[in-house]
């Protein structure tokens, strides 16, 4: 049997979480979801005995105790964790974040939609061209504007 | 006065008459002792001195007196019945006798020799007494310089000490200025968060449990359409606020900032069919990022208000002018530049010139024209950053042309002295 696709959330905002997983199972709901709240609670699950590591991490930046560019930072530096591709998932539409996270090696950067039939969009293009061609549809997904 | 000195008594009187009669006011001493008590206590004009005299010669007389720094101008004439030879008369001239008589002398002679030398004499005491004038006068003239001087440095500590704390009180007001801004900034953050989540949530709800319900629905859409102003209005306050902020100022070629805002804008334009005219433009002192806000807001403007049925035209020229006024005479070059930027849209009554550039300010209600009315408010405040002015000509229906003063250099204030200072 093929291991279940897993899509890791990292985000302390619990409505967020909440409305992430419920968009993704409509996505698909054979994608299996993780969620951690905080960046040092993602590193400490994923350093963890026997984890199943995720396929694909989707990172908040602003979060209390460890923020993202730091658990991004230390996760590229980690053996195992820097192979898991990882896309920012914020509210900050910064110039300067998408730069520094871009250098810190994330490969995509969205801005959380106050639609919902706009994350919809957002998942479903990513969930449809996972893993192959999930560089194009991010690319894809940048030239769409986004409202905060 | 004059001063005749001789131990002999038949002398003095016999000159003193011939001299008195000729209306010479006259004095006498017996002997040399005698002479130099008067000469110390009074003024005499000549001094005619017998050489032969008892305890104290004529010789002596007269090199006590040319030692004296008060007595050594008077003339001093011997007289001398004995002492002829020439070598007393040398020693005559070398005490500082200034005549050398002998007897038997000729008294016509001896009166033309006194006037001659009470002339001299007093022509002499006016000179003294002009150069002491002038003395005086220096004198007068130096301590007002000293005066003046001491004037200038007090004057210089306290626009020293003034401008101290002149220097003092911007840096705290642009302190204050950015700390404003921060809060600003930060307030506004932290209020867009619950913001979103109620966007969100509410849109949730109208899409998904409200659809059998059309009225409540109705009403949900209503309560987005505010939230999502206010989350606009947050925005722009925000942007606003960021104007106060410290910012750089530096060399600024104007086409450059204006091809990139059109280049932005494209999209825009070409829905509109919008024909841009746009002539050369300088380059200036500014903060780029601010400039390029400015064209924005006053090109999206342009293509915002423009009539129905008509292709918009907007035109973008400049010229140099000498003073900071809005209808000032083009020249060939000068210290400020005045940009216009005119559109043949619906235009507005001049009235409202002033009230368009308030803050949240709008002649349109929201149905018409889309927009929080912050536009100008912004282009205004990033003009009197700059130190210049803006005003507009417009007429309802005949567009409207807004104009733009701005200064070629940054002059020395006190911004940028604070930042060469500190």
């Amino acid at each position: 049997m093929t291991k279940a696709i897993t899509f890791l959330l990292v985000d302390d905002d619990e409505d967020d979480s909440m409305l992430f997983e419920e968009v993704l199972q409509e996505c698909d709901p054979e994608i299996h979801f993780m969620a951690a709240s905080n960046g040092k609670e993602a590193l400490d699950m994923l350093t963890s005995e026997g984890i199943d590591l995720p396929d694909l991490i989707f990172l908040d930046l602003n979060m209390p105790r460890m923020d993202g560019k730091e658990c991004l930072s230390k996760m590229k530096q980690h053996a195992a964790l820097a192979q898991i591709p990882v896309i920012i998932y914020t509210t900050s539409f910064h110039l300067k974040d998408i730069e520094e996270t871009r250098k810190l090696g994330a490969i995509g950067f969205i801005t959380k939609p106050s639609d919902i039939q706009d994350l919809q969009m957002i998942l479903g293009i990513i969930v449809e061209h996972f893993p192959q061609n999930l560089k194009l549809a991010l690319r894809a997904l940048s030239q769409i504007p986004t409202h905060l | 006065m004059i001063l005749i000195v001789d131990d002999k008594q038949e002398n003095l009187f016999s000159l003193k008459s011939l001299l008195q009669l000729n209306a010479y006011e006259v004095d006498t001493a017996a002997s040399g002792e005698e002479a130099l008590r008067k000469i110390l206590r009074n003024e005499y004009a000549l001094i005619i001195l017998d050489v032969q005299m008892p305890e104290m010669d004529g010789y002596e007389v007269a090199e006590a007196v040319t030692g004296l720094n008060k007595t050594k101008d008077i003339p001093i004439i011997f007289l001398s019945a004995v002492n002829v030879d020439k070598r007393f008369i040398t020693k005559g001239y070398n005490s500082g006798g200034a005549d050398y008589i002998t007897k038997p002398f000729d008294p016509d002679l001896l009166l033309l020799k006194v006037k001659n030398f009470c002339r001299l004499y007093e022509q002499t005491r006016e000179l003294k007494a002009i150069q002491e004038v002038l003395k005086n006068e220096i004198e007068a003239r130096k301590y007002a310089q000293t005066e003046v001087e001491s004037m200038n440095l007090d004057l210089e500590e306290k626009v020293k000490i003034r401008t101290k704390e002149l220097v003092l009180l911007n840096q705290d007001l642009e302190n204050t200025n950015t700390e404003l801004a921060q809060y600003a900034s930060l307030a506004s953050h932290d209020l867009q968060e619950p913001l979103r989540k109620i966007l969100t949530f509410s849109k949730i709800i109208g899409q998904q449990h409200l659809a059998e319900l059309p009225e409540a629905q109705r009403h949900m859409d209503k309560i987005i359409a505010s939230t999502e102003r206010m989350r606009d209005l947050i925005n722009d306050l925000l942007n606003y606020s960021k104007l106060s902020g410290e910012s750089y100022f530096s060399s600024t070629d104007l086409n450059v900032v204006l091809e990139n805002t059109l280049s932005d804008l494209e999209i825009s334009i070409d829905e509109k069919s919008a024909v841009l005219t746009v002539g050369k433009l300088p380059v200036i002192e500014a903060i780029p990022g601010q400039i390029r806000q400015l064209f924005q807001n006053l090109i999206s403007n342009a293509l915002k208000f423009s009539e129905m049925d008509v292709v918009p035209t907007i035109d973008i020229w400049s010229e140099y002018i000498l003073e900071k006024d809005l209808h000032a005479t083009a020249v060939v070059e000068g210290p400020y530049v005045r940009i216009h930027v005119k559109d043949n849209g619906i235009g507005f009554d001049e009235v409202y010139a002033n009230k368009i550039f308030t803050i949240f300010q709008r002649l349109h209600g929201r149905r018409e024209y889309e927009g929080t009315g912050i536009g100008l408010a912004i282009v205004k405040k990033i003009v009197e950053k700059h130190d210049g002015i803006v005003g507009v000509r417009s007429a309802e229906g005949a567009g409207a042309d807004f104009i733009i003063v701005l200064p070629i250099q940054q002059t020395s204030s006190i911004k940028s002295n604070l930042h060469e200072r500190i």
